[in-house]
Protein backbone atom coordinates (compact mmCIF):
# COMPACT_ATOMS: atom_id res chain seq x y z
CA UNK A 1 0.00 0.00 0.00
CA UNK A 2 2.53 2.83 -0.87
CA UNK A 3 0.36 5.29 -0.82
CA UNK A 4 0.62 9.22 -1.55
CA UNK A 5 4.39 9.68 -1.03
CA UNK A 6 5.91 12.38 -3.18
CA UNK A 7 8.65 11.17 -5.40
CA UNK A 8 9.46 7.98 -3.97
CA UNK A 9 12.53 6.55 -5.18
CA UNK A 10 14.53 2.99 -4.78
CA UNK A 11 16.45 3.43 -1.53
CA UNK A 12 19.85 4.09 -2.70
CA UNK A 13 22.23 1.35 -0.53
CA UNK A 14 24.85 3.48 -0.59
CA UNK A 15 24.40 5.35 2.69
CA UNK A 16 25.79 8.80 3.45
CA UNK A 17 27.44 10.28 6.32
CA UNK A 18 23.64 11.68 7.33
CA UNK A 19 22.41 8.31 6.89
CA UNK A 20 24.74 6.67 9.25
CA UNK A 21 24.10 8.97 11.96
CA UNK A 22 20.28 8.75 11.57
CA UNK A 23 21.19 4.24 12.00
CA UNK A 24 22.61 5.12 15.41
CA UNK A 25 19.70 7.06 16.72
CA UNK A 26 17.67 3.87 15.14
CA UNK A 27 19.48 1.54 17.18
CA UNK A 28 19.69 3.85 20.25
CA UNK A 29 16.07 3.63 20.24
CA UNK A 30 15.25 -0.29 18.93
CA UNK A 31 17.15 -0.66 22.69
CA UNK A 32 14.83 1.20 24.33
CA UNK A 33 12.29 -0.24 23.03
CA UNK A 34 13.61 -3.65 23.05
CA UNK A 35 14.00 -3.10 26.73
CA UNK A 36 10.52 -2.27 27.36
CA UNK A 37 9.46 -5.69 25.87
CA UNK A 38 6.89 -7.38 27.84
CA UNK A 39 4.35 -9.66 26.94
CA UNK A 40 6.31 -13.51 26.73
CA UNK A 41 5.08 -15.26 24.06
CA UNK A 42 4.37 -18.82 24.59
CA UNK A 43 2.87 -21.71 22.12
CA UNK A 44 0.00 -21.00 23.36
CA UNK A 45 0.31 -17.15 22.10
CA UNK A 46 1.06 -14.05 23.47
CA UNK A 47 -0.38 -13.24 27.01
CA UNK A 48 -3.75 -12.08 26.83
CA UNK A 49 -3.91 -8.54 28.08
CA UNK A 50 -0.77 -7.70 27.15
CA UNK A 51 -0.56 -4.37 25.04
CA UNK A 52 0.87 -4.32 21.65
CA UNK A 53 2.28 -0.71 21.36
CA UNK A 54 3.88 0.36 17.70
CA UNK A 55 6.13 3.69 17.16
CA UNK A 56 7.89 4.84 14.86
CA UNK A 57 10.87 7.16 14.70
CA UNK A 58 11.31 9.91 11.96
CA UNK A 59 14.46 11.06 11.02
CA UNK A 60 15.41 14.15 8.28
CA UNK A 61 17.23 17.03 7.87
CA UNK A 62 16.17 20.32 6.62
CA UNK A 63 18.73 22.67 4.41
CA UNK A 64 21.29 19.83 5.28
CA UNK A 65 20.73 20.04 9.23
CA UNK A 66 19.70 17.04 10.69
CA UNK A 67 16.47 17.90 12.62
CA UNK A 68 15.75 15.84 16.38
CA UNK A 69 14.21 12.76 15.57
CA UNK A 70 10.46 12.25 15.52
CA UNK A 71 8.49 10.03 17.31
CA UNK A 72 4.77 9.33 16.07
CA UNK A 73 1.72 8.27 18.72
CA UNK A 74 1.62 4.98 20.17
CA UNK A 75 -0.30 2.81 18.61
CA UNK A 76 -1.83 0.11 21.29
CA UNK A 77 -4.04 -3.25 20.80
CA UNK A 78 -5.05 -5.44 23.02
CA UNK A 79 -4.23 -8.96 23.14
CA UNK A 80 -7.10 -10.97 23.78
CA UNK A 81 -7.77 -14.23 25.63
CA UNK A 82 -8.25 -16.59 23.33
CA UNK A 83 -9.00 -19.95 25.26
CA UNK A 84 -7.97 -23.71 23.65
CA UNK A 85 -6.98 -26.53 25.42
CA UNK A 86 -6.39 -30.15 24.76
CA UNK A 87 -7.53 -33.24 26.93
CA UNK A 88 -5.87 -36.80 25.72
CA UNK A 89 -5.93 -40.09 27.50
CA UNK A 90 -2.09 -40.35 27.61
CA UNK A 91 -2.05 -44.49 28.22
CA UNK A 92 -4.55 -45.15 24.79
CA UNK A 93 -5.09 -48.51 26.68
CA UNK A 94 -8.24 -49.68 29.04
CA UNK A 95 -7.83 -50.16 32.39
CA UNK A 96 -8.24 -53.86 33.78
CA UNK A 97 -10.00 -54.34 36.77
CA UNK A 98 -11.47 -56.37 39.16
CA UNK A 99 -14.75 -56.72 40.60
CA UNK A 100 -15.41 -55.36 43.92
CA UNK A 101 -12.10 -53.11 43.59
CA UNK A 102 -11.70 -50.07 44.79
CA UNK A 103 -10.29 -46.76 43.50
CA UNK A 104 -9.36 -47.87 40.16
CA UNK A 105 -7.34 -45.33 37.93
CA UNK A 106 -7.96 -43.70 34.55
CA UNK A 107 -5.78 -40.84 33.66
CA UNK A 108 -6.14 -38.11 31.54
CA UNK A 109 -3.57 -35.48 30.48
CA UNK A 110 -5.49 -31.69 30.46
CA UNK A 111 -2.89 -28.70 28.47
CA UNK A 112 -3.75 -25.13 28.94
CA UNK A 113 -3.22 -24.33 25.31
CA UNK A 114 -4.72 -20.87 26.06
CA UNK A 115 -2.59 -17.76 26.08
CA UNK A 116 -4.11 -16.93 30.17
CA UNK A 117 -3.98 -18.92 32.89
CA UNK A 118 -7.31 -21.04 33.46
CA UNK A 119 -9.46 -23.07 35.90
CA UNK A 120 -10.71 -25.84 34.87
CA UNK A 121 -13.91 -27.21 36.12
CA UNK A 122 -14.14 -31.34 36.08
CA UNK A 123 -17.21 -33.24 35.37
CA UNK A 124 -17.30 -37.09 33.96
CA UNK A 125 -19.77 -38.68 32.49
CA UNK A 126 -20.47 -42.80 32.36
CA UNK A 127 -21.29 -43.92 28.72
CA UNK A 128 -24.16 -45.51 28.90
CA UNK A 129 -24.07 -48.43 25.94
CA UNK A 130 -22.29 -48.34 23.08
CA UNK A 131 -18.95 -48.86 21.63
CA UNK A 132 -16.02 -48.10 24.22
CA UNK A 133 -13.13 -46.69 23.31
CA UNK A 134 -10.80 -49.40 23.93
CA UNK A 135 -12.81 -52.16 22.20
CA UNK A 136 -15.40 -53.92 23.87
CA UNK A 137 -19.03 -52.49 24.36
CA UNK A 138 -20.38 -50.51 27.49
CA UNK A 139 -22.42 -52.38 29.91
CA UNK A 140 -22.25 -51.05 33.30
CA UNK A 141 -21.10 -47.87 35.74
CA UNK A 142 -17.98 -47.69 37.92
CA UNK A 143 -19.63 -45.91 41.12
CA UNK A 144 -17.77 -43.38 43.26
CA UNK A 145 -15.66 -41.54 40.87
CA UNK A 146 -13.43 -38.94 42.35
CA UNK A 147 -10.90 -36.72 40.79
CA UNK A 148 -6.98 -36.49 42.03
CA UNK A 149 -3.93 -34.63 40.65
CA UNK A 150 -0.24 -35.70 42.43
CA UNK A 151 1.64 -33.38 44.24
CA UNK A 152 4.98 -32.79 46.52
CA UNK A 153 7.66 -35.32 44.90
CA UNK A 154 4.92 -36.79 42.17
CA UNK A 155 3.72 -33.59 40.39
CA UNK A 156 4.02 -33.58 36.92
CA UNK A 157 4.46 -37.92 37.00
CA UNK A 158 2.07 -39.83 34.76
CA UNK A 159 1.38 -42.27 37.35
CA UNK A 160 -1.31 -41.80 40.36
CA UNK A 161 0.97 -41.71 43.54
CA UNK A 162 -1.70 -42.71 46.19
CA UNK A 163 1.10 -41.33 48.75
CA UNK A 164 1.51 -38.11 46.98
CA UNK A 165 -1.74 -36.33 45.53
CA UNK A 166 -4.94 -34.99 46.62
CA UNK A 167 -8.74 -34.89 45.75
CA UNK A 168 -9.69 -32.08 43.77
CA UNK A 169 -13.35 -31.27 42.16
CA UNK A 170 -11.70 -28.46 39.84
CA UNK A 171 -8.09 -27.93 38.61
CA UNK A 172 -6.87 -24.67 39.52
CA UNK A 173 -4.67 -21.97 37.70
CA UNK A 174 -3.04 -23.70 34.75
CA UNK A 175 -0.81 -21.68 33.36
CA UNK A 176 -0.48 -20.90 29.22
CA UNK A 177 1.24 -24.09 28.03
CA UNK A 178 1.05 -25.96 31.17
CA UNK A 179 -0.43 -29.59 31.54
CA UNK A 180 -1.51 -31.61 34.49
CA UNK A 181 -2.62 -35.06 34.25
CA UNK A 182 -5.96 -35.88 36.38
CA UNK A 183 -6.63 -38.86 37.61
CA UNK A 184 -10.28 -40.92 37.68
CA UNK A 185 -10.37 -43.00 40.67
CA UNK A 186 -13.93 -45.22 40.60
CA UNK A 187 -14.98 -48.35 42.22
CA UNK A 188 -16.31 -51.54 40.52
CA UNK A 189 -19.24 -52.88 41.38
CA UNK A 190 -18.57 -56.73 42.82
CA UNK A 191 -20.48 -59.39 40.47
CA UNK A 192 -19.13 -57.98 37.18
CA UNK A 193 -18.05 -60.83 35.03
CA UNK A 194 -15.24 -60.97 32.65
CA UNK A 195 -14.97 -58.63 29.49
CA UNK A 196 -17.25 -56.46 30.84
CA UNK A 197 -16.80 -52.87 30.26
CA UNK A 198 -17.56 -49.25 31.46
CA UNK A 199 -17.14 -46.59 29.33
CA UNK A 200 -16.27 -42.95 31.25
CA UNK A 201 -15.23 -39.70 29.37
CA UNK A 202 -13.77 -36.66 31.68
CA UNK A 203 -14.76 -32.97 30.51
CA UNK A 204 -13.06 -30.49 31.43
CA UNK A 205 -14.40 -26.83 31.49
CA UNK A 206 -12.24 -23.59 30.98
CA UNK A 207 -12.80 -20.97 33.87
CA UNK A 208 -11.34 -18.43 34.69
CA UNK A 209 -7.53 -18.24 36.46
CA UNK A 210 -6.38 -15.86 38.33
CA UNK A 211 -6.90 -16.74 42.08
CA UNK A 212 -5.16 -19.29 43.43
CA UNK A 213 -7.18 -22.01 45.47
CA UNK A 214 -10.72 -20.71 44.34
CA UNK A 215 -13.18 -21.83 41.01
CA UNK A 216 -13.26 -19.27 38.33
CA UNK A 217 -16.58 -18.43 36.92
CA UNK A 218 -17.74 -20.34 34.17
CA UNK A 219 -15.01 -18.54 30.89
CA UNK A 220 -17.75 -16.96 28.24
CA UNK A 221 -16.71 -16.06 24.89
CA UNK A 222 -17.08 -12.27 24.05
CA UNK A 223 -21.16 -11.69 22.14
CA UNK A 224 -21.19 -9.02 19.76
CA UNK A 225 -18.46 -6.68 18.62
CA UNK A 226 -14.63 -7.02 19.54
CA UNK A 227 -14.63 -4.30 22.64
CA UNK A 228 -10.97 -2.42 23.31
CA UNK A 229 -10.50 -4.14 26.52
CA UNK A 230 -9.63 -8.05 26.91
CA UNK A 231 -12.22 -10.36 25.01
CA UNK A 232 -12.46 -13.66 24.97
CA UNK A 233 -12.57 -16.29 22.23
CA UNK A 234 -13.01 -19.84 22.51
CA UNK A 235 -11.00 -21.44 19.76
CA UNK A 236 -10.94 -25.31 21.15
CA UNK A 237 -11.13 -28.11 19.06
CA UNK A 238 -14.00 -30.29 19.61
CA UNK A 239 -13.39 -33.88 21.98
CA UNK A 240 -14.62 -36.86 22.53
CA UNK A 241 -17.99 -36.07 23.49
CA UNK A 242 -17.76 -31.73 22.99
CA UNK A 243 -18.01 -29.80 20.42
CA UNK A 244 -15.56 -27.24 18.93
CA UNK A 245 -15.16 -23.83 20.38
CA UNK A 246 -17.76 -24.35 23.47
CA UNK A 247 -14.78 -23.95 26.36
CA UNK A 248 -15.37 -27.64 27.07
CA UNK A 249 -12.68 -30.83 26.17
CA UNK A 250 -13.10 -34.12 26.60
CA UNK A 251 -11.94 -37.26 26.42
CA UNK A 252 -12.71 -40.84 26.91
CA UNK A 253 -10.91 -44.46 28.74
CA UNK A 254 -12.77 -46.95 30.18
CA UNK A 255 -12.61 -49.92 32.71
CA UNK A 256 -12.30 -53.36 31.67
CA UNK A 257 -13.19 -56.51 34.07
CA UNK A 258 -10.80 -58.76 33.81
CA UNK A 259 -12.61 -62.00 36.28
CA UNK A 260 -11.63 -65.01 36.54
CA UNK A 261 -14.05 -67.52 35.19
CA UNK A 262 -14.22 -70.06 37.63
CA UNK A 263 -16.24 -72.94 37.09
CA UNK A 264 -16.26 -75.96 39.91
CA UNK A 265 -17.35 -79.61 39.31
CA UNK A 266 -17.63 -82.12 42.13
CA UNK A 267 -17.37 -86.21 40.95
CA UNK A 268 -17.77 -88.69 43.07
CA UNK A 269 -16.28 -92.72 42.83
CA UNK A 270 -16.14 -95.54 44.79
CA UNK A 271 -12.92 -96.72 45.47
CA UNK A 272 -13.78 -100.22 47.13
CA UNK A 273 -16.68 -101.93 48.99
CA UNK A 274 -16.06 -104.64 52.34
CA UNK A 275 -16.99 -107.41 49.78
CA UNK A 276 -16.26 -106.73 46.46
CA UNK A 277 -12.97 -104.73 47.75
CA UNK A 278 -12.11 -102.83 44.62
CA UNK A 279 -13.64 -104.84 42.33
CA UNK A 280 -16.82 -103.67 41.05
CA UNK A 281 -17.16 -101.94 44.10
CA UNK A 282 -20.54 -101.19 45.37
CA UNK A 283 -22.47 -98.66 47.45
CA UNK A 284 -22.79 -100.40 50.47
CA UNK A 285 -22.41 -99.34 54.12
CA UNK A 286 -18.46 -99.32 54.86
CA UNK A 287 -17.43 -98.59 51.12
CA UNK A 288 -14.91 -96.00 50.34
CA UNK A 289 -15.94 -93.27 48.22
CA UNK A 290 -13.46 -90.91 46.41
CA UNK A 291 -14.96 -87.16 46.05
CA UNK A 292 -13.12 -84.88 43.94
CA UNK A 293 -13.44 -80.89 43.18
CA UNK A 294 -12.76 -79.78 39.88
CA UNK A 295 -11.66 -76.11 39.33
CA UNK A 296 -11.44 -74.71 35.93
CA UNK A 297 -10.43 -71.34 35.07
CA UNK A 298 -12.13 -70.39 31.13
CA UNK A 299 -10.04 -69.67 28.41
CA UNK A 300 -9.55 -65.47 28.98
CA UNK A 301 -10.52 -65.49 32.11
CA UNK A 302 -7.93 -63.60 34.75
CA UNK A 303 -5.61 -65.61 36.97
CA UNK A 304 -7.87 -66.68 40.09
CA UNK A 305 -5.08 -66.37 43.26
CA UNK A 306 -5.05 -68.98 45.45
CA UNK A 307 -8.66 -70.21 45.25
CA UNK A 308 -9.74 -72.11 47.85
CA UNK A 309 -12.17 -74.53 48.73
CA UNK A 310 -14.45 -76.16 51.54
CA UNK A 311 -16.85 -78.79 51.10
CA UNK A 312 -19.03 -80.09 53.71
CA UNK A 313 -18.49 -84.11 54.07
CA UNK A 314 -21.81 -86.10 53.17
CA UNK A 315 -23.95 -86.88 56.10
CA UNK A 316 -24.13 -90.86 56.79
CA UNK A 317 -20.56 -90.65 55.68
CA UNK A 318 -17.09 -90.60 57.78
CA UNK A 319 -13.78 -89.07 56.41
CA UNK A 320 -11.03 -90.90 56.00
CA UNK A 321 -8.38 -89.10 58.05
CA UNK A 322 -5.84 -92.27 56.32
CA UNK A 323 -5.67 -91.12 52.87
CA UNK A 324 -6.03 -87.04 53.57
CA UNK A 325 -6.76 -84.51 50.99
CA UNK A 326 -5.02 -84.38 48.12
CA UNK A 327 -4.38 -81.26 45.62
CA UNK A 328 -3.27 -79.60 42.82
CA UNK A 329 -4.25 -82.52 41.05
CA UNK A 330 -4.88 -83.16 37.35
CA UNK A 331 -8.01 -83.62 35.14
CA UNK A 332 -7.90 -85.90 31.90
CA UNK A 333 -11.26 -86.13 30.06
CA UNK A 334 -13.28 -84.55 32.81
CA UNK A 335 -12.03 -87.16 35.13
CA UNK A 336 -9.50 -86.42 38.06
CA UNK A 337 -6.13 -88.39 38.24
CA UNK A 338 -4.63 -89.62 41.27
CA UNK A 339 -2.09 -87.14 40.67
CA UNK A 340 -2.82 -84.29 43.46
CA UNK A 341 -0.18 -83.85 46.43
CA UNK A 342 -0.96 -83.82 50.10
CA UNK A 343 -2.32 -80.49 51.78
CA UNK A 344 -5.21 -79.04 53.15
CA UNK A 345 -7.35 -79.20 56.11
CA UNK A 346 -10.03 -80.86 57.80
CA UNK A 347 -12.64 -79.55 60.56
CA UNK A 348 -13.96 -82.33 62.67
CA UNK A 349 -16.24 -79.91 64.80
CA UNK A 350 -17.84 -79.11 60.70
CA UNK A 351 -16.54 -81.78 59.31
CA UNK A 352 -15.33 -79.42 56.68
CA UNK A 353 -12.46 -80.49 54.10
CA UNK A 354 -10.73 -77.16 53.16
CA UNK A 355 -7.80 -77.00 50.85
CA UNK A 356 -6.28 -73.76 48.90
CA UNK A 357 -5.13 -74.53 45.22
CA UNK A 358 -2.62 -72.88 43.67
CA UNK A 359 -3.04 -69.88 41.06
CA UNK A 360 -5.25 -70.77 38.02
CA UNK A 361 -4.40 -68.80 35.15
CA UNK A 362 -7.03 -68.53 32.34
CA UNK A 363 -7.84 -72.05 30.84
CA UNK A 364 -5.65 -73.94 33.83
CA UNK A 365 -7.89 -76.06 36.11
CA UNK A 366 -6.64 -77.87 39.32
CA UNK A 367 -8.31 -80.26 42.14
CA UNK A 368 -8.95 -81.42 45.36
CA UNK A 369 -9.96 -84.41 46.50
CA UNK A 370 -10.80 -86.60 49.71
CA UNK A 371 -12.12 -90.21 50.74
CA UNK A 372 -14.98 -91.05 53.07
CA UNK A 373 -16.58 -94.22 54.17
CA UNK A 374 -20.19 -94.75 53.88
CA UNK A 375 -21.71 -95.34 57.52
CA UNK B 1 -11.65 0.00 -1.97
CA UNK B 2 -9.41 -0.98 1.26
CA UNK B 3 -7.59 2.38 0.71
CA UNK B 4 -10.95 4.23 0.30
CA UNK B 5 -11.85 2.79 4.02
CA UNK B 6 -8.58 3.51 5.55
CA UNK B 7 -8.75 7.27 4.06
CA UNK B 8 -12.18 7.49 6.16
CA UNK B 9 -10.52 5.70 9.01
CA UNK B 10 -7.67 8.26 9.13
CA UNK B 11 -10.09 11.30 9.01
CA UNK B 12 -11.65 10.31 11.94
CA UNK B 13 -8.91 9.63 14.19
CA UNK B 14 -7.13 11.57 16.28
CA UNK B 15 -4.16 13.70 14.57
CA UNK B 16 -1.12 14.15 16.86
CA UNK B 17 1.10 17.26 15.90
CA UNK B 18 4.29 17.53 16.85
CA UNK B 19 5.16 20.95 16.15
CA UNK B 20 8.20 20.95 17.36
CA UNK B 21 10.05 19.75 13.99
CA UNK B 22 7.41 20.22 12.12
CA UNK B 23 6.73 16.77 10.46
CA UNK B 24 4.18 15.04 11.85
CA UNK B 25 3.17 11.06 11.67
CA UNK B 26 0.02 9.44 13.39
CA UNK B 27 0.56 5.58 13.34
CA UNK B 28 -2.27 3.45 13.40
CA UNK B 29 -3.14 -0.13 13.76
CA UNK B 30 -5.84 -2.21 12.00
CA UNK B 31 -7.04 -5.71 11.88
CA UNK B 32 -7.41 -7.49 8.57
CA UNK B 33 -10.55 -9.46 8.40
CA UNK B 34 -11.62 -11.89 5.66
CA UNK B 35 -15.19 -11.03 4.46
CA UNK B 36 -16.92 -14.19 2.62
CA UNK B 37 -18.83 -12.88 -0.30
CA UNK B 38 -21.23 -15.27 -1.93
CA UNK B 39 -19.64 -16.39 -5.16
CA UNK B 40 -16.14 -14.83 -5.17
CA UNK B 41 -13.20 -14.72 -3.17
CA UNK B 42 -12.91 -13.23 0.48
CA UNK B 43 -12.77 -10.04 0.41
CA UNK B 44 -10.12 -8.51 2.78
CA UNK B 45 -10.71 -5.70 4.78
CA UNK B 46 -9.36 -3.56 7.19
CA UNK B 47 -10.90 -2.73 10.34
CA UNK B 48 -10.35 -0.66 13.62
CA UNK B 49 -10.33 -2.61 16.11
CA UNK B 50 -7.89 -2.38 19.66
CA UNK B 51 -8.05 -5.97 20.68
CA UNK B 52 -7.52 -9.63 19.16
CA UNK B 53 -6.86 -12.85 20.34
CA UNK B 54 -3.35 -14.29 19.20
CA UNK B 55 -2.95 -15.03 15.06
CA UNK B 56 -4.87 -11.88 14.42
CA UNK B 57 -2.98 -10.20 11.65
CA UNK B 58 -2.58 -6.72 11.81
CA UNK B 59 -1.51 -3.75 9.44
CA UNK B 60 0.07 -0.84 11.35
CA UNK B 61 -0.35 2.12 9.21
CA UNK B 62 2.19 5.59 9.70
CA UNK B 63 0.94 8.61 8.20
CA UNK B 64 3.22 11.38 7.52
CA UNK B 65 3.24 15.13 7.03
CA UNK B 66 5.43 17.90 6.61
CA UNK B 67 4.22 20.46 8.07
CA UNK B 68 6.61 22.90 8.28
CA UNK B 69 8.17 25.58 6.22
CA UNK B 70 11.13 23.80 4.24
CA UNK B 71 11.66 20.53 2.67
CA UNK B 72 12.42 17.46 4.77
CA UNK B 73 15.16 15.59 2.97
CA UNK B 74 17.19 12.11 3.86
CA UNK B 75 13.48 11.10 5.11
CA UNK B 76 13.99 7.43 7.10
CA UNK B 77 11.22 6.51 9.22
CA UNK B 78 12.22 3.40 11.41
CA UNK B 79 9.76 1.38 13.06
CA UNK B 80 11.17 -1.34 15.86
CA UNK B 81 8.42 -4.11 15.68
CA UNK B 82 6.42 -4.95 18.64
CA UNK B 83 7.19 -7.74 20.96
CA UNK B 84 4.29 -9.79 20.40
CA UNK B 85 4.07 -9.85 16.79
CA UNK B 86 5.87 -11.69 13.92
CA UNK B 87 6.88 -9.33 11.08
CA UNK B 88 5.19 -10.54 7.62
CA UNK B 89 5.68 -8.01 5.06
CA UNK B 90 5.57 -4.40 4.41
CA UNK B 91 3.48 -3.44 0.89
CA UNK B 92 5.99 -1.12 0.57
CA UNK B 93 8.67 -2.38 -1.98
CA UNK B 94 11.43 -0.14 -1.39
CA UNK B 95 11.08 -0.75 2.33
CA UNK B 96 13.99 -2.61 3.89
CA UNK B 97 14.20 -4.26 6.90
CA UNK B 98 16.88 -5.08 9.66
CA UNK B 99 17.22 -8.58 11.90
CA UNK B 100 19.74 -7.44 14.22
CA UNK B 101 18.06 -5.18 16.50
CA UNK B 102 18.46 -2.34 13.88
CA UNK B 103 22.23 -2.47 13.50
CA UNK B 104 21.61 -3.18 9.66
CA UNK B 105 19.34 -2.63 7.04
CA UNK B 106 18.68 -4.41 3.67
CA UNK B 107 16.19 -6.57 1.65
CA UNK B 108 15.18 -9.39 3.67
CA UNK B 109 16.20 -11.67 0.66
CA UNK B 110 19.70 -10.63 1.65
CA UNK B 111 19.22 -11.06 5.39
CA UNK B 112 20.62 -14.29 7.20
CA UNK B 113 20.34 -14.66 10.59
CA UNK B 114 22.48 -17.47 13.03
CA UNK B 115 20.37 -20.86 14.13
CA UNK B 116 20.23 -22.40 17.42
CA UNK B 117 22.92 -24.86 15.80
CA UNK B 118 25.16 -21.82 14.92
CA UNK B 119 24.75 -22.03 11.52
CA UNK B 120 23.78 -19.13 9.31
CA UNK B 121 20.15 -19.60 7.76
CA UNK B 122 18.38 -17.00 5.29
CA UNK B 123 15.78 -14.95 7.58
CA UNK B 124 12.21 -15.40 7.92
CA UNK B 125 9.90 -12.48 8.23
CA UNK B 126 9.57 -13.57 11.69
CA UNK B 127 12.99 -12.82 12.25
CA UNK B 128 12.74 -9.00 11.57
CA UNK B 129 13.39 -7.30 14.31
CA UNK B 130 12.68 -3.55 12.69
CA UNK B 131 11.19 -2.03 9.20
CA UNK B 132 12.46 0.85 7.58
CA UNK B 133 11.12 3.59 4.93
CA UNK B 134 13.76 5.69 3.53
CA UNK B 135 12.83 8.13 0.53
CA UNK B 136 15.47 9.59 -1.39
CA UNK B 137 13.83 12.70 -2.57
CA UNK B 138 12.78 15.33 -0.38
CA UNK B 139 9.20 15.82 1.29
CA UNK B 140 8.30 19.08 -0.14
CA UNK B 141 6.23 21.62 2.38
CA UNK B 142 3.02 20.22 3.04
CA UNK B 143 3.66 16.36 1.39
CA UNK B 144 2.44 13.28 3.07
CA UNK B 145 2.31 9.66 2.38
CA UNK B 146 2.39 6.29 3.99
CA UNK B 147 3.82 3.80 5.03
CA UNK B 148 2.37 -0.12 6.20
CA UNK B 149 3.57 -3.35 7.26
CA UNK B 150 2.01 -6.70 8.35
CA UNK B 151 2.32 -8.66 11.36
CA UNK B 152 0.31 -11.51 13.08
CA UNK B 153 -0.15 -11.21 16.84
CA UNK B 154 2.04 -14.21 18.33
Amino acid sequence: MPAGGDGIEQFDQEMDQMMRMIKLLASASVIAVAAMGAAPAFAAGTTAGSSINNTATVNFSVGGVAQAPVTSNTATFVVDRKISMTMSEPGNSTTSVVPGSSNQVTTFLLTNTSNATLDFGLALAQQAGGAAVHGGTDNFDVTAPTFWVNTGASVGSASYDPANSIQVTYIDEVAADASKYIFVLANIPAGRANGDVAGVALTAQARDGGAAGTQGAISTETVGANTAGVDTVFADAAGATDAARDGLISARDDYTVAAPVLTVVKTSKIISDPLNGTTNPKMIPGASVEYCIQVANGAGGATATSPSITDVVPAQTAYDATFGIKINGTITGGVCNADGTAGGTYTAGTTTVAGTLNNLAGSASGTLYFRVTIN
Amino acid sequence: MIRILIASLLMASPVVALAANNVEVVSEMFVEKAVVQAGSQPKIVLVKQKSGPPGTKLVFTHSYHNGGQAPAANFAMTNPIPSGVDYIGSDDAFATVSVDGGKTFGPLGQARVRASDGALRPARPEDVTDVRWALKASIPVGGTGKFSFRATVK
